[in-house]
């Protein structure tokens, strides 16, 4: 083989290699229970609900009561969930108005409600919250808006505003579809969370929530008789 | 590491004495056409793919020996681009934009045909730094080549049409941060239409 062909030969067979072979996805196999287990109706037995914003919901429209900093806040939970997803799943904006306001988040504790799954979360000492989710007893539909009280029980404390980050980020990982939460406390979904930001096990089972089905069918009307 | 280019195009800006009568330069307009950026699976495949987007080139080179010359060419092309995943549909990402330089090469075919190769870099600029593109657009090695057919359209002025076809292996900062390894092939195909100042 001459000089010439023999370096065309070796150019040829580094271009091919080059060509070959595709980016490779992780494993997604280290997820959490996203899904919340209800009583069925009729009784006995348990559903399994899960729920994720659907693309044409997108942005999600967030009205947040202005007190104890929580729409700053909140922004700062809907920029860490926006980034948890690699193609454009889940997006929220905040809304000036709540009328129409697909999620509303109240500063306090939650009032009780009539038919509401109620998910408690961030028993610390400094804040506490909890996502209503108004589930028809059929554990059909789900009724809009998901309301997100969050609560600064001893205000003033230091690690105050921490703890209203942080327990914004979780309960906003309740409305984007993470029913359940995590048992381990390295997870923003701990029940208890410590962690400021999402881990790679919460992102996982985020992307999880948004590329399996719903069994939940988002309803925009007047309360349910 | 900039030598390779900075020689060349301040040369080529200074465009001093003899080199400029000799100092080809043209600007084309086309489109681009890309391969898939990213495949995923979760449930179901996912691929990122670029729409077809507009582009503009410029480019100039310089003779080295009878017949020969190397040069210097630019690109930026801007498009849209989405997440295609069965059952859910097309998920609009935002724009990307791509600019490319390569230095190469150019050589005779026949009268009117020209063949061009060279290698360079390519950057990916998205219009946010969100999704794959959190840590931001990034920059890849890009080797390239195609053809210019020329013929003279003015007085001073050739009508220039070119083809080109390039290809770099695309990952970001966030893919592997996730745990994505190795990168995806990616192939680009070109078609433009300009002007070149006559070389006669």
């Amino acid at each position: 083989m001459s000089a010439p062909l023999r370096r065309l030969v070796l150019g040829s067979a580094a271009v091919a290699a080059l060509a070959c072979g595709d980016i490779a996805a992780p494993s997604r196999i280290d997820v959490y229970e996203w899904r919340l287990e209800a009583p069925s109706v009729p009784p006995p037995g348990l559903d399994t609900l899960s729920f994720h914003w659907g693309k044409d919901d997108l942005p999600v429209r967030i009205w947040v009561e202005d007190a104890d900093g929580l729409p700053g806040h909140m922004a700062h939970a809907i920029d860490v969930w926006e980034s948890a997803f690699l193609y454009g799943e889940f997006q929220a904006t905040l809304v000036s108005d709540s009328a129409g306001a697909d999620v509303v988040v109240v500063a306090g504790d939650p009032t009780t409600a009539v038919r509401a799954k109620r998910l408690h979360s961030a028993s610390a000492p400094e804040c506490s919250g909890a996502t209503d989710l108004d589930v028809d007893v059929e554990n059909r539909r789900l009724r809009l808006p998901i309301r997100l009280f969050i609560a600064a029980t001893l205000p003033d404390v230091p690690g105050l505003e921490r703890c209203l980050a942080l327990t914004s980020v979780h309960e906003l990982g309740h409305a984007l579809g993470i029913f359940a939460h995590s048992a381990d406390p390295r997870d923003i979904m701990f029940s208890d969370p410590g962690v400021e930001l999402p881990s790679a096990r919460d992102q996982r089972t985020a992307e999880a929530a948004y590329h399996t089905p719903p069994t939940l069918e988002v309803v925009r009307l007047e309360p349910l008789e | 590491m900039l030598r390779p280019i900075l020689i060349p195009a301040l040369l080529l800006a200074a465009g001093a004495g003899a080199l400029r009568a000799q100092t080809d330069y043209y600007a084309r307009v086309g489109a681009v056409g890309a391969g898939t950026l990213v495949r995923d699976a979760i449930g179901e495949e996912i691929r990122v793919r670029q729409s077809i987007a507009p582009m503009v080139a410029l480019g100039a080179s310089l003779p080295f020996s009878p017949g020969y010359r190397a040069g210097i060419e630019a690109t930026l092309a801007s498009g849209g681009f989405d997440a295609e995943q069965e059952g859910i549909g097309d998920t609009d990402l935002g724009t990307l934009r791509t600019a490319s330089l390569l230095l190469g090469l150019d050589g005779p075919i026949s009268s009117a045909l020209r063949w061009r190769a060279g290698v360079g870099g390519l950057l990916y600029w998205p219009s946010e730094d969100t999704g794959i593109f959190l840590e931001g657009g990034p920059i890849r090695f890009l080797a390239g080549a195609g053809v210019d057919y020329r013929r003279p359209a003015l007085a001073r002025w050739d009508l220039m049409v070119s083809a080109r076809y390039d290809f770099h292996r695309f990952t970001t900062d966030e893919l592997e941060r996730r745990g994505f390894t190795q990168a995806q092939g990616v192939s680009r195909v070109s078609l433009s239409v300009g002007l070149a100042r006559g070389i006669r």
